[in-house]
């Protein structure tokens, strides 16, 4: 596969250690269609960067939108139940 | 010991604590009621369920005056059950477990209702009849394992119950199944519907055919009623799981009966199973809607069940999976030698 269409989320995060408190919570689940799209996520300091590839416009889409729905719920948690902190997209 | 437990299998997502003696502290939850003549997707179902899993984790921390630093560990269903829905519950179990450092134990939502079934009726090792709107199953334990006897080979009862109201444009409030119930009790005309017994198993979806077929056409010209029809399809359907479960009773010697799930909280398929049974000398254990319908309670005795006998699931391992066998778990806490169940103050000498 040599993708051709990719979007690169970063989501800001109060600490480190809450952006990956998010990677490693949604790094469990795997991408739906692995041959059609590939997901990467890594920590950079206090910022969570998600890259999606993959070969068809729709697949991205659906695969991105899947995901926004679980980051958001994701992050919600973490207000709700971890140490206070504000979420900004960068 | 506390769990905390989360179920979203299907179209109610609920938060349970539970002690391992079985005691409920707090069970909330929230069902996803779609408009007459329509089902739940699994999309918009994972959206509810996103929406409102937190005040009801929220809620049942509040109720059962509870701190997360008293909770032991963290329950979650696995499976089976729709995947966008399920994934709601497992991704804030994986949250809370990173921010409160506890483990968590993945739960199989059919052994979640035969162990909630057990612990609120006190049966001790009965055939279980699993119904609900994506499980029919007649099971009984056996060496280590929930064991299927028989089964639907192809859509759930309540599936049946619930496609059925559709066909009607019955109220899904507060359950489709419930409201079939009540309007059946104004039926005395019993219609001819097909029967599908196989062996073990059963088969639902050519009923339902049948249904939306001949039917609704019939219902139009009058021939019958609505309620005749209501009362007709549980006459038919519920016979049939009557006859695989005592076929099943007879197989593996065992008296007693217990229904879970949401279908068995209907009071017409408990009076049958019960006539059943004390013909055959047993009892028949049941539960009302509080547990028999999907709940966080009894993902969280069932995990905690496990928990107890040293089972935890790493974060890498704690995943959701669509399709999730009964007999798939090794259910550990049922081999304990050193835990005697009892019944009626005497120490059950079967198999367990």
């Amino acid at each position: 596969m040599s993708p051709s269409h990719s979007l690169e989320l970063k989501v800001e995060y109060p600490s480190e250690a809450m952006a990956e408190v998010v990677r490693a919570a949604l790094a469990v689940d795997d991408e739906l269609q692995p041959d059609k799209v590939k997901r990467d996520m890594y920590v950079e300091g206090n910022i969570l960067s998600i890259n999606f590839k993959a070969n068809e416009a729709r697949y991205l889409r659906a695969s991105f939108s899947a995901f926004m729905d679980v980051l958001v719920l994701a992050t919600r948690t973490i207000e709700e139940f971890g140490p206070a902190y504000k979420l900004a997209a960068v | 010991m506390l769990a905390l437990g989360i179920e979203g299998s299907a179209n109610k997502i609920g938060v349970g604590i539970v002690r391992l003696d079985g005691s409920i502290l707090a069970n909330p939850r929230h069902t996803y009621i779609t408009p007459p003549g329509q089902g739940f997707l699994p999309r918009e179902t994972a959206i509810h369920h996103q929406q409102h899993i937190l005040p009801i984790v929220q809620a049942a921390l509040k109720e059962a005056g509870v701190t997360p630093d008293q909770i032991d560990c963290l329950c979650y269903t696995r499976g089976p059950g729709m995947g966008a829905p399920l994934q709601a519950g497992a991704v804030v179990v994986r949250i809370l477990s990173l921010l409160w450092k506890k483990p968590i134990v993945a739960v199989n939502h059919c052994v979640a209702h035969i162990e909630m079934g057990r612990v609120v009726t006190g049966a001790v090792d009965p055939v279980v009849l699993y119904v609900s709107g994506g499980n029919t199953q007649v099971i009984a334990y056996s060496e280590g394992k929930y064991r299927i006897f028989g089964e639907t080979i192809d859509i759930a009862v309540g599936n049946c119950l619930d496609r059925f109201a559709r066909v009607l444009k019955i109220s899904n409030d507060p359950s489709p199944g419930y409201n079939i119930e009540q309007i059946a009790k104004k039926g005395n005309k019993f219609i001819e519907l097909p029967y599908v017994v196989k062996g073990m198993d059963v088969s639902f979806s050519g009923i339902l055919s049948f249904i939306e077929a001949v039917a609704v056409q019939q219902l139009e010209t009058n021939e019958f009623t609505d309620a005749d029809l209501c009362f007709s399809l549980q006459e038919t359907v519920f016979a049939m799981l009557v006859e695989i479960t005592e076929r099943a009773m007879a197989h593996c010697d065992k008296k007693d009966v217990l229904v879970v799930g949401g279908v068995g909280c209907n009071i017409r398929l408990q009076d049958m199973m019960r006539i059943m049974c004390s013909e055959r000398g047993g009892n028949l254990y049941a539960t009302d809607d509080r547990y028999c319908v999907d709940n966080g309670a009894m993902i969280a005795y069932t995990g905690l069940l496990a928990f107890a006998n040293g089972v935890t699931t790493p974060l890498e391992e704690a995943t959701f999976t669509q399709r999730f066998r009964t007999d798939d778990v090794h259910a550990v806490w049922r081999e304990k030698k050193s835990l005697p169940l009892k019944e009626n103050g005497v120490v059950n000498p079967g198999i367990n």
